[in-house]
């Protein structure tokens, strides 16, 4: 079955990072910007921007984050069983109650999406691992993922795969006809 | 279909998840002496430092493999009749099969010492030998590691953590000889040195150990002794295939097996510590007895072992060294070929990540073949995915070296794997 996911379109990105900013009010322990910032455990980002290139080889902003593979190599990494797939269908969600904070998964995972902080679901630990969780709370409730909600320039997209897929071959259909006119 | 599991540990539970997707209508029998009860065995380290209560190691097995319909068999598998496809089990019991699965694993290398107090030396491996350890762990007491490599790394530490002085006693002129560089290792030994309760030994190994009073008195090869009360070995594993000897598949010193992962002998798959797999590095067959590999592994074969008539399954690319352990306060962490003793005549790229973070990026002929780091994780999944895909050093951009914390990912947005969800 298709899930809904987070469908990122780098080249749309202006490196605002709102994204950044609502993913962890909507990670924090009060929702709320304002008091998420004085929480004695700072929630931390899941999505980050990173710095990269485009093929004319100017620096471009590159909106990382967990693609929730399948299989998933964190996932086949984790020892404790920690990053599971029965919390959120579709998701690879870490539990923090199982994470050891081992860097297995970070050291399986190709794309710096997984980093290691202080957890607010964990504190007794000095570090859990930390990775996009595709806001399945938020889901629950009927609401997209925060960092999608942030996008202003619709570099993040929640929808099928599929459908963005079509859409992007309509545009390059439109595209390569109005050229042509 | 009848699938046969032998060895229900990493690469034979993740077959078995596997083996239930692509055949949803399979039957699935597992094998295995322990198999009512299921747990991660590199965990245990993490039980000996107290990092995890020692109640969460263990889990009951029967919900996973009711959900996945595994019939259990709780015995062991002492022979093979690969002409009539028969698993010979230690009940005396064969079972038949289409296919089977030899994910056996391995067992601790033991060390060979002379003297009455061999048999008292511990190992590492498993729950058992835990609890063998945590009987003679005693507050103030000294014990000997012996082996400087990753397993001895993490008993010393937890043996400390459990309030005894350890002499850690390495071979090697330097711990990690075979796991990192000469700067990571050279950083651990200094560490070590620091550290209280810890005496590091290097280019000392033990040749005698004799029942002395309630503990031991071990003789090094200077003719020294040293007097103990628990001596542990982490010397590394050996495969476990004697099992199946019989049927006579190609081993080396593990099973060989086809880029299907499928043994010499028809219908018989093997994953696993006790696969001697393609190393995607080395290229040639090589030992990688690592828990990703292992359930990489075990995914592969369930996938060609359900393939039907002429489909075959994905091919596996091969395995890869590659490691992450939690130590003095960061994570340290090596990926592919980085051991000096092969290493010779290669290039090297040294940077940093964060603060006081290194890494070291190992290339040969233009292709990244290795990579070790301090603190510097995240950034190692890269290099390790680099070292798979064999990646031109040229691929990675000068901005990535010069500031690798926030570059964006060297594999972009290329989908890792076939069918994986990746956006745009």
């Amino acid at each position: 079955m298709q899930h809904k996911t987070v469908i990122v379109r780098p080249e749309l990105c202006v490196g605002c990072m709102q994204c950044a900013i609502r993913c962890a009010q909507a990670h924090s322990a009060t929702k709320e910007l304002a008091t998420a910032v004085f929480e004695p455990v700072l929630a931390k980002p899941r999505i980050h921007i990173g710095v990269g290139v485009n093929p004319q080889g100017v620096l471009k902003p590159f909106p990382n984050k967990c693609r929730h593979c399948d299989p998933a190599p964190c996932q086949e990494a984790c020892m404790p069983g920690a990053i599971r797939s029965d919390i959120a269908e579709g998701s690879k969600v870490v539990d923090p109650a199982l994470c050891i904070g081992c860097g297995m998964c970070a050291m399986a995972c190709p794309y710096y999406a997984i980093r290691y902080h202080h957890d607010l679901h964990a504190p007794e630990r000095t570090i859990t691992a930390i990775k996009c969780d595709n806001c399945h709370d938020r889901q629950k409730k009927g609401q997209i993922p925060a960092c999608v909600e942030a996008c202003k320039t619709g570099a993040l997209e929640f929808g099928y795969v599929n459908e963005h897929i079509k859409k992007g071959a309509g545009r390059l259909a439109n595209a390569a006809w109005s050229m042509q006119s | 279909m009848r699938y046969v599991v032998v060895g229900l540990h990493a690469a034979g539970r993740s077959a078995c998840q596997w083996l239930r997707r692509a055949d949803p209508a399979c039957e699935i029998v597992g094998v295995d002496p322990s198999a009512g009860s299921l747990y991660a065995r590199p965990l245990i380290s993490y039980v000996l430092d107290g990092e995890l209560p020692e109640h969460a190691l263990v889990k009951d097995s029967a919900p996973f493999f009711e959900n996945l319909g595994v019939q259990l068999k709780r015995a062991a598998a002492v022979g093979l009749d690969a002409n009539r496809k028969r698993l010979i089990l230690d009940s005396g019991e064969e079972l038949a099969y289409d296919k089977l699965l030899a994910a056996t694993g391995s067992a601790p290398r033991r060390v060979r010492l002379e003297g009455d107090g061999a048999d008292h030396v511990c190992y590492f491996r498993g729950q058992a030998d835990l609890a063998r350890i945590l009987a003679h762990v005693k507050s103030g007491g000294v014990a000997a590691v012996l082996g400087g490599g990753l397993v001895g790394f993490k008993l010393t530490h937890g043996l400390v953590a459990r309030g005894m002085k350890v002499k850690l006693m390495v071979t090697s002129p330097r711990p990690l000889a075979l796991n990192v560089d000469e700067y990571v290792g050279s950083w651990a030994g200094a560490r070590f040195k620091e550290m209280d309760g810890v005496h590091l030994m290097t280019s000392t190994s033990v040749v005698r150990a004799d029942v002395h009073g309630q503990g031991l008195r071990l003789t090094l090869d200077d003719g020294s002794t040293e007097d103990v009360d628990l001596v542990v070995a982490g010397k590394g594993v050996v495969p476990r295939f004697a099992w199946l000897a019989e049927a006579g598949p190609e081993t080396d010193q593990g099973l060989l097996v086809d880029n299907r992962l499928m043994t010499s002998v028809e219908d018989v798959y093997a994953a696993g510590d006790a696969v001697q797999a393609s190393d995607i590095v080395h290229e040639r067959p090589l030992l990688n007895a690592i828990w990703p590999n292992a359930v990489e592994q075990g995914r592969v074969a369930a996938l060609n072992m359900a393939a039907k008539g002429p489909a075959q399954g994905p091919a596996y690319a091969g395995s890869i060294a590659m490691n992450a352990i939690p130590i003095f306060g960061t994570h340290m962490v090596s990926v592919g070929m980085v051991n000096p003793r092969y290493t010779e005549g290669c290039e090297f790229i040294t940077t940093t990540c964060h603060r006081g973070s290194y890494l070291n990026i190992v290339i040969r002929d233009g292709v990244i073949v290795g990579a070790v780091g301090l603190s510097a994780v995240p950034r190692l999944g890269e290099l390790a995915h680099a070292v798979r895909t064999r990646m031109k050093v040229s691929r990675i951009p000068a901005r990535w070296l010069k500031n690798p914390r926030n570059a964006a990912p060297l594999a972009g947005n290329t989908p890792w794997y076939k069918g994986s969800r990746v956006g745009a």
